[in-house]
């Protein structure tokens, strides 16, 4: 064979070769834990009528440890789990759970303490009806926003009462975690994201790197599907 | 004797290459400023604030105002390209022009060139200032807009406070912008206004929205993870529904 087409040759393999390493280590490594549907619970009465019901539940932890045995890019990141990407069904009541294990400080926007978005603009913290927290104990919150062209507006937020310091224990998680229950209702299909709004992250810039600026810890993808 | 005459050239502007990129200039103006301005301002969202209409009417006239520069640079190319190729050493004779090296063409490109910046400059600055002329109008409705990694929120002075703006037509209204982390950029996009969002700064802009309807709001700066997501609507609504809903919030607000 021609020489020159032989390294022309060589060149295209070597180069898609190089890429598709890039693309597979970029793809491991961007730390997408997966997708968490809702899971269906019959109808629901609200403001807009009966509706289908559907529940997530998650929790929040101080770490990344209890994720493959902390065999993760970054153990030590505050994080959601058992997954940060969810999939709720579109013209429905949505009951979100999500049990906090980790401390807090203050809020540096006290308009994130206040519950936002949900059905009558209130959840349940540990069975007790609010509509906001104190900002000087607030762990996180669960914000989901998104695009704001070509979808439904959606806009939730809850805060999410931080665990009292005396009951972090020194190793593991607290027997005592706060437990935050809020419902809203759904539009069309959509892509929105969440995030914590809490600065709970790291680094010189209001504390809003490190996990905060890192896909798969305090932040994910919330999807409306029709 | 008979002196020998020798063969006059033709004035520079009479030679054929010189004719050639003259037609061709007039073309590519032309084609230029049509195209620029169709094809620019009809991708320009339809305008919410006389700012934005100003805006987008500055932008028609500046095409316009450039055509001629990038006419003449595209003639002149399209001149050169398509023309006989020269070998040799030296030039060819017939590129000797006068108007090499000429201090009067040269005067005349600084001047024009000068005063196409001087334009662009005074009728920038004219219609981007003509709506800060609100930031001293005392009638002007005030708003609050805080900026946060990656949402926006909004507050009234009556208490009210929301994630969307709601603003009442054709009334000025001042915006009073901050970040409580990393710079971002406040655009309201059909308005016309963009203001930079900085931690520890309050900086200010205005505006007269003059629709009733629903536009958009970006984050105009490379402000981290989910800076794309970092948008929201704008409701202009009239006076009435404005009152109406500002009363509705700051209520909601002080119960919540």
């Amino acid at each position: 064979m021609n020489k020159r087409l032989l390294g022309a040759l060589a060149t295209v393999v070597i180069g898609v070769a190089i890429i598709a390493g890039v693309g597979s280590y970029v793809a491991n490594a961007k730390n997408d834990s997966g997708v968490l549907a809702a899971t269906p619970a019959g109808t629901m009465d609200t403001p807009q009528g009966n509706l289908p019901h559907a529940t997530l539940a998650i929790s929040v932890y101080p770490d990344s440890m209890w994720r493959n045995k902390g065999k993760v890019a970054h153990p030590g990141y505050v994080s959601y789990g058992p997954v940060t990407n969810f999939e709720v069904p579109a013209h429905s009541v949505i009951t979100m759970t999500v049990t906090n294990y980790d401390s807090g400080e203050s809020l540096n926007n006290d308009y994130f303490a206040h519950v936002r978005g949900t059905i009558d603009g209130s959840a349940t913290l540990n069975g007790v009806r609010i509509t906001q927290i104190s900002t000087h104990a607030v762990g996180h919150t669960f914000t989901i926003h998104g695009l704001a062209v070509n979808q439904d507006e959606m806009f939730v937020s809850v805060p999410m009462q931080a665990v009292a310091e005396e009951n972090i224990p020194d190793a593991g998680y607290t027997s005592k975690p706060n437990v935050t229950v809020f419902t809203f209702v759904t539009g069309g299909p959509g892509d929105y994201v969440w995030n914590c709004e809490y600065p709970c992250g790291d680094g010189s810039i209001a504390k809003f790197g490190h996990a905060m600026s890192t896909m798969g810890y305090m932040s994910g993808h919330f999807t409306v599907k029709g | 004797m008979t002196e020998l005459m020798e063969p006059q050239t033709p004035q520079w502007w009479k030679k054929a290459d010189v004719k050639k990129t003259f037609i061709l200039w007039i073309i590519c103006t032309a084609v230029i400023g049509y195209v620029g301005v169709e094809f620019h301002v009809r991708n320009i969202v339809a305008p919410a604030s006389e700012n934005m209409s100003s805006i987008i009417s500055l932008i028609r006239i500046f095409t316009w105002a450039a055509a001629p520069v990038a006419g003449l640079v595209s003639a002149m190319s399209i001149t050169v390209l398509t023309s006989g190729r020269h070998y040799g050493d030296n030039p060819p004779p017939e590129a000797d022009h006068e108007i090499r090296n000429s201090p009067k063409t040269t005067a005349v490109w600084i001047v024009v060139s000068g005063l196409l910046c001087l334009f662009a400059l005074v009728g920038g600055l004219v219609v981007l200032q003509h709506d800060n002329e609100a930031i001293l109008d005392t009638k002007a409705v005030q708003v609050n807009v805080v900026a946060q990694q990656w949402v926006w929120n909004f507050d009234y002075p009556n208490g009210a406070r929301s994630e969307d703006l709601y603003l009442p037509v054709n009334k000025p209204v001042v915006f009073h912008i901050t970040s409580k982390d990393v710079k971002h950029s406040f655009w309201i996009v059909q308005m016309g206004i963009k203001m930079d969002a900085n931690p520890g700064y309050t900086t200010e802009t205005a505006v007269t929205p003059d629709k009733i309807g629903v536009f958009d709001i970006r984050c105009a700066e490379l402000c981290g993870l989910l800076h794309a997501y970092m948008q929201t609507k704008v409701h202009v609504v009239s006076q009435a529904d404005y009152d109406a809903w500002l009363t509705a919030q700051a209520a909601m607000e002080a119960g919540a």
